[in-house]
């Protein structure tokens, strides 16, 4: 009995990028990840520490790796989590359209995580407003969004991960602008360097009837 | 293909498509130095599609002695181990008396010495190396290493040690036993050393769990708990309508955050065990009574507050109490024990994480190794194995199992540490064999969620802490979570109430 690997499939791929979800408890970050890997919106449980999941994708002619970190949205566990800011090219800060104060916490809190544990100067970020599904309890504007991503320099679109609508553009508005950055490019390779060098055989495959005397 | 004939001796049948490769009759183990108290039973290699397996089943009615009953007989049988989780085989031919064979698992733990007594080791390791890959370990010619490709000499100074299978849970007939004619349980560590064996059936988790949470004392009787009851259900309905009743601008000075971690509250409970009957449906009343039951303690212990994974680990306990004051109690009493792991600076889950740094080092130092040159050594990978007790890793009944389990402290209270090393233990092969990275480590171990074998684990837990004894207890710092509540502080409270 074993979890259920993560290898298999076809594993080449140009570029290989590391993704980051962020923003308050309840914003939808597993929610807006599942309704992008898997098309399936149900009723998650809260993030208990942190999980990933992986995306091939075909941007612009290039075959892409995503690996898509999902964090737990409670303030207090940020000095735990911080290390997973490592190297990340891209990070989707998300608020709930319908919850004021998600919004002022991205100021408040979580673009100053990202100041202080980011390491990649250039790292792409993308403000997302979640669940705009329920537009009759809309308590952020769409006008107070465009004015703070305009503030911390980052692209900004609304979305619903509940009817999928504007999921898919999300992740390649930033994907797109990931691509435009020469520098953040860079590291893809060396990554991919890396598969390589750890899939060269480790040992023999396993065969029946061997010696042993 | 073959059959085999379970008419006398063996109570199990091969399932179909399965072949008997080898048996072998009189295979004896020796629980004891007492030659009565020997168990000698049947010896298979079952042969099943590319797999092969060994079974070990004792005789039954070997009458030969009062003292080894059916069930002590049962503890040490082998049902089906497959090879994959076999180590190595060591073979002993003394040249008095008869050969016999330690079968060491992929764990590091080992089944007792099986006695040939009608000889057929050779025959045994013949059969085995026609189906599974073996090779001789070059230290010991007497050893065969199975399924190792990465260390085939790593059979190292392995102390003989296994967890005993685990027991039938606790009935309503074996209870009553523990109890005297006023409800006290008359011998804590009988009782708690019954339960880490086999848990308790769910009807009378009501009664076990608020025991050993400590919310009542081991010692009180059925009119002192009833006492107990009634004025802890007051106390909870004052503190729950000091919140409700709105705070005041001096609590407010206290406790500032206390609207935004009831918000968090609301926003948790509707996500908490949804699937569940007990939880499922619109507007059900059991989400409200989760609701409030975290919003009083909140407001009852405001320097700690409200943190994700409470509601995980409060959803069992009111499923089992069904009553929200009970409920609210026995989560207090939880909560003094695992309250830590929910501290601002995570210094309780870090302390955690250190001991089982620790521990993996002492228990399974190639993997230690590995994590180390990997940068795994901060073990982030199980943080939520231990922040809210394997909570999302174990369907409910088999969660409820393991919890009463560690909550019994019987061996150690850190348990729940050595549950870890037992998992990763059994996991060693295909994380070093994979050569996983940190982040490829996570996400194994995050999907090992479900498919995790509760009572291996716990055998091998045993093992692992007997095995490591001393020096365990050595590895794990003092002040580690969970420590043990205050004794004596329940007892003292209704000794205050029943003198009135």
């Amino acid at each position: 009995m074993t979890g259920s690997s993560s290898k298999g499939g076809n594993n080449s791929y140009d570029y290989s990028f590391k993704i980051l979800l962020i923003g308050d408890s309840g914003v939808g970050k597993s929610s807006i990840l599942l309704s992008f890997i898997s098309n399936s919106v149900h009723d998650l449980s809260p993030t208990v520490g942190v999980d990933f999941k992986i995306k091939m994708v075909n941007v612009g002619g290039k075959r892409l790796k995503l690996t898509i970190w999902d964090t737990a949205g409670q303030e207090r566990f940020g000095t735990l989590m911080s290390s997973y800011y490592r190297g990340a090219h891209g990070i989707i800060l998300v608020y709930d359209v319908t919850r004021r104060e998600t919004f002022t916490n991205l100021s408040d809190i979580w673009a100053k995580e990202v100041e202080l544990y980011s390491t990649n100067q250039d790292c792409i970020k993308v403000l997302i407003g979640n669940k705009v599904d329920k537009d009759s309890e809309r308590a952020v504007s769409r006008e107070e969004g465009m004015a703070l991503a305009e503030e911390h320099k980052c692209s900004f679109l609304e979305c619903s991960a509940k009817t999928r609508e504007n999921v898919l553009q999300c992740f390649k508005e930033l994907i797109v602008k990931i691509l435009e950055v020469p520098s953040l490019l860079e590291k893809g390779p060396v990554i991919i360097k890396q598969q390589i060098l750890k899939q060269k055989p480790g040992y023999q495959a396993p065969h029946n009837g061997g010696c042993c005397s | 293909m073959m059959r085999s004939d379970s008419s006398k001796h063996s109570s199990s049948s091969e399932p179909e498509g399965a072949e008997v490769v080898y048996l072998k009759d009189n295979v004896t183990i020796h629980p004891t130095q007492f030659a009565s108290e020997r168990i000698s039973g049947r010896l298979k290699l079952i042969k099943q599609g590319a797999s092969l397996f060994m079974t070990w089943i004792p005789y039954k009615g070997q009458a030969t002695n009062a003292r080894l009953s059916e069930k002590d007989r049962s503890l040490y049988t082998i049902r089906a181990v497959p090879f994959t989780d076999v180590r190595s085989i060591r073979r002993h031919t003394p040249t008095l008396g008869w050969q016999y064979i330690i079968v060491v698992l992929s764990s590091g733990l080992a089944f007792p010495p099986f006695y040939f007594y009608n000889g057929g080791v050779k025959e045994f390791l013949a059969t085995m190396k026609q189906h599974v890959f073996i090779v001789r370990s070059l230290e010991d010619a007497n050893v065969f290493v199975v399924n190792d490709f990465q260390n085939p000499v790593q059979f190292d100074k392995l102390t003989l040690v296994w967890g005993k299978a685990r027991q039938p849970p606790l009935g309503s007939e074996e209870w009553a036993t523990f109890l005297d004619s006023e409800g006290r349980v008359m011998d804590s560590k009988a009782l708690r050393k019954r339960i880490f064996y086999g848990g308790v059936e769910h009807v009378f988790r009501r009664e076990v769990w608020a025991l050993l949470l400590g919310y009542h004392a081991y010692d009180s009787t059925y009119a002192e708990r009833e006492c107990l009851r009634y004025h802890k259900k007051l106390e909870y309905e004052t503190i729950k309508r000091k919140w409700q009743q709105g705070i005041s601008p001096e609590q407010a000075k206290i406790f500032p955050n206390f609207r935004e971690m009831k918000g968090l509250i609301d926003k948790d409970v509707v996500r908490t065990d949804r699937s569940l009957s007990f939880y499922d449906g619109d507007d059900n009343p059991n989400l409200n009574v989760l609701c409030d039951i975290l919003s009083t303690y909140c407001f009852y212990n405001f320097d700690l507050g409200y943190c994700q994974g409470m509601s995980d680990l409060l959803s069992p306990i009111l499923f089992v109490m069904e009553d929200e004051s009970e409920s609210f109690w026995c989560f207090v009493a939880l909560m003094k024990r695992l309250g830590p792991n929910f501290n601002r600076d995570q210094s309780g889950m870090r302390s955690q994480l250190f001991a089982l740094s620790k521990l993996v080092e002492l228990l399974d130092s190639p993997l230690h190794n590995y994590f180390k040159q990997n940068d795994c050594l901060n073990y982030f990978f199980c943080f939520r194995w231990i922040l809210i007790q394997f909570k999302r890793e174990f369907e409910y009944e088999k969660l409820m199992r393991l919890w009463e389990v560690l909550w019994t402290h019987y061996l150690s209270e850190h348990m729940h540490l050595y549950a870890c090393v037992a998992i990763l233990k059994r996991y060693h092969n295909e994380i070093m064999g994979e050569q996983m990275d940190f982040d490829t480590l996570l996400k194994f171990i995050n999907e090992l969620s479900g498919h995790i074998d509760l009572d291996a684990v716990l055998r091998d837990a045993e093992a692992l802490c007997i095995f490591a004894g001393e020096n365990g207890a050595a590895s794990i710092p003092p002040g580690t979570p969970p420590s043990l509540p205050v004794e004596n502080e329940n007892s003292l409270l209704y000794s205050q109430v029943s003198t009135r």
